[in-house]
């Protein structure tokens, strides 16, 4: 965003060169800097009440996943007595109450942050490089690459998601929380590609593409130096929601107990342990940690919102 | 627009090929495979059964390329496994093997309709399948109704009360909806409905105490006796499944159908029916409502897939007998014959339903034209 010549249609380029042109106080042309595109999506965004309101809620839930098991460490055998056959229910002394051994639940879920927060990041690293690198050579190249490439993705997208995860993480994931983001991360990147793709297409064909032709700049260097920042908004809006999915699937995946291996706690595997319990009544055990899922993944979906909206270069600031 | 349809349809076949091949790929790569899996289950067979069955299906006791292709050959049915060398390229009639039964051909695997046995229960896929079609499809299609109409009557309404209170909390629980986990919603949903407040059942098609094992022939035949019973019993036990299936779809389809709507409200078209007097009721269900529904089309087929992965989640929770648990079920039992053709038969049905959408698009909007 930055790198790029200012768009002229801009308000705060065509105050800057207002301000420019007339003979204006010192003080007066200190006032009227202008601001890059990056302020300018800044300033969007933090005028967009929701996107603050979910980025607040995902910095809380990133805090937890690094402080958390610092300031409630997870000790299976710290056990209070089990007052009903369920475990507590919340109380002041154990806000979330306590499994059916009398375990914290409060502390299943601070602890489980991390593991959880991380394979959504994770993840979205993997998926969000392959699918540009995929997506920007089909796109920028055409032709034959671009035609085996976008098949090979068709192909991915005709199998269902869900189906080719489960198997994977069945048949290769040893419960190992690294083996599920990576293969989450190599599954879940082709839409990703295809969208990166569609960017490129139109970006190809723009004047300073041309431009950067013609001065002899390399293929890769246009690409990725000259196109790519063009393409973030969308990239990185799409970016945000991966990491919520991921979120939601190594939970659903351990839930099932195909996942991440029980020993290691993420709310995945929290949510797992409690299955069965809700028939005797305490719906705190797996609401709780279910709770944390969905608080993180809101806030995820508000901040993408915001970034789509502020990344947008017809929106004012 | 046949054309159309055929080339499309012609489209679909390298998809096709690739999917299976992936399928089988994955199957291959999978530590042990299908040998270990028939193996494993030598407790209950004799050594000669476990030879024939490996016979029967090009499997062989090796592991190089050579082996794999056989195996691929036997289970896609292009060679003939009871022969030996080159002549398994030709079936017990003497044709080559891959033609149809009708033409010389052979009666095994897939070109055949064979999805194999499955190595857990030793009964054919496409019957175990079949079976299981009618629960998926049940859920599935009751799911997509709601999911149309309901998405449907809230958008257009929010849209046509625009910044009202109903559009701003739809706004607020369709976001709510759209980020809620959809397996814990229905483990959250049984607790209420179940344990809770005792209103309805939280698992199965049918009440068990009343009703044989939905699937059997018993079962039919009760249910045709008494089938307005069995209608209600089924619908009672659909309430909970259909709705934490078609939450995040809902949450995410209202708010495309407003966004449609504001934007057809907003057109020329609208204004000049307005103008001449025509009555809300009619701008807004006539003019602007039919040009609002075309993205939705599109949208809905996209989120088709979606709907079949929600079903795995849903059928597990709710202990619904469609293919979505099944798969859970053949993942856990190592069962790959039965995987196989799950992921086949699921990806068809996908492909098949893009193909529609497509169709069904340029029907309702005649400014498409696909030559």
């Amino acid at each position: 965003m930055t790198g790029r010549a200012v768009d002229p249609t801009t308000e705060a380029v065509a105050a800057g060169e207002a301000g420019a042109s007339q003979p204006a106080p010192d003080d007066y042309e200190v006032s009227l800097q202008p601001l890059s595109q990056m302020q300018l999506a800044w300033r969007r965004f933090r005028r967009h009440k929701l996107a603050l309101v979910g980025s607040v809620l995902f910095g809380l839930m990133v805090l937890l996943a690094i402080f958390g098991p610092i300031i409630w460490p997870y000790d299976p055998l710290d056990i209070e007595r089990v007052t009903k056959p369920g475990g507590n229910p919340p109380s002041p002394g154990e806000i979330f109450g306590t499994d059916s051994l009398g375990r914290s639940v409060f502390e299943l879920v601070a602890n489980g942050a991390r593991l959880s927060v991380a394979i959504g990041v994770v993840t979205m690293l993997i998926a969000t490089t392959t699918g540009i690198v995929v997506g920007a050579l089909a796109g920028y190249f055409g032709g034959f690459v671009d035609s085996s490439l976008m098949r090979f993705v068709d192909l991915m997208l005709a199998i269902p998601f869900l189906f080719i995860v489960l198997v994977a993480a069945r048949f290769f994931g040893s419960g190992d929380p690294l083996v599920l983001m990576l293969i989450f991360g190599v599954l879940s990147w082709p839409g990703l590609a295809r969208l990166v793709r569609a960017l490129f297409l139109s970006l190809r064909e723009q004047e300073y593409v041309m431009a950067a032709r013609a001065v002899g700049v390399g293929h890769l260097r246009i690409a990725f130096r000259h196109m790519l920042p063009n393409a973030l908004g969308p990239i990185i809006v799409s970016a945000t929601l991966l990491v919520a999915n991921a979120i939601v699937l190594e939970a659903f995946v351990s839930f099932l107990n195909f996942g991440i291996r029980s020993s290691d706690i993420s709310w995945g595997t929290a949510l797992a342990r409690s299955q069965g319990t809700l028939i005797q009544g305490n719906w705190w055990w797996p609401f709780f940690p279910g709770m944390a899922i969905a608080v993180t993944v809101i806030g995820i979906n508000f901040m993408g919102d915001g970034i789509r909206d502020a990344l947008d270069p017809r929106a004012r600031a | 627009m046949l054309r159309f349809i055929i080339r499309r349809l012609l489209g679909i076949i390298p998809i096709f090929l690739g999917v299976i091949i992936v399928s089988f790929a994955l199957m291959q790569m999978a530590p042990g495979g299908p040998e270990a899996a028939i193996q494993g289950q030598q407790r209950r067979l004799t050594n000669e059964q476990v030879d024939s069955w490996l016979a029967r299906w090009c499997l062989q006791r090796e592991d190089d390329l050579g082996a794999l292709a056989l195996e691929f050959g036997g289970w896609a049915g292009i060679l003939n496994c009871r022969n030996q060398g080159s002549e398994m390229l030709f079936s017990e009639q003497g044709g080559l093997n891959f033609l149809p039964a009708f033409m010389g051909g052979g009666d095994n695997g897939l070109l055949h309709g064979d999805l194999g046995n499955s190595t857990n229960t030793g009964r054919s896929v496409q019957e175990m399948i079949g079976e299981r079609v009618p629960g998926t499809l049940m859920l599935t299609i009751t799911a997509l109704v709601t999911w149309v109409s309901v998405a449907v009557a809230v958008g257009v309404y929010a849209a046509v009360r625009r910044y009202s209170l109903f559009d701003h909390g739809m706004t607020f629980f369709s976001y709510v909806f759209y980020s809620l986990p959809t397996f814990w919603l229905g483990l959250m949903l049984i607790f209420l409905f179940g344990p809770l407040l005792g209103w309805l059942p939280t698992g199965g098609v049918v009440n068990p105490r009343d009703w044989p094992a939905f699937g059997s022939p018993q079962f039919w035949s009760a249910a045709g006796e008494r089938p307005l019973d069995a209608f209600l019993d089924i619908g009672r036990h659909l309430i909970l499944p259909v709705t934490t299936l078609v939450a995040v779809n809902i949450a995410a389809d209202s708010r495309f159908v407003r966004a449609s709507m504001l934007d057809a409200l907003g057109q020329d078209y609208v204004r000049t029916a307005r103008a001449k007097g025509l009555a809300t009721r009619v701008v807004v269900g006539k003019h602007a409502f039919r040009n609002a529904l075309l993205p939705l089309v599109t949208n809905v087929a996209l989120s088709l897939p979606f709907l079949f992965s929600g079903a795995v989640v849903t059928e597990t929770i709710f202990s619904w007998p469609g293919m979505g648990r099944m798969f859970i079920e053949a993942l856990g039992n190592r069962d790959y014959f039965l995987l196989m053709g799950i992921l086949l038969v699921t990806s068809m049905i996908i492909l098949l339903a893009n193909l529609v959408a497509d169709v069904v698009y340029g029907v309702v909007d005649p400014r498409i034209r696909y030559d």
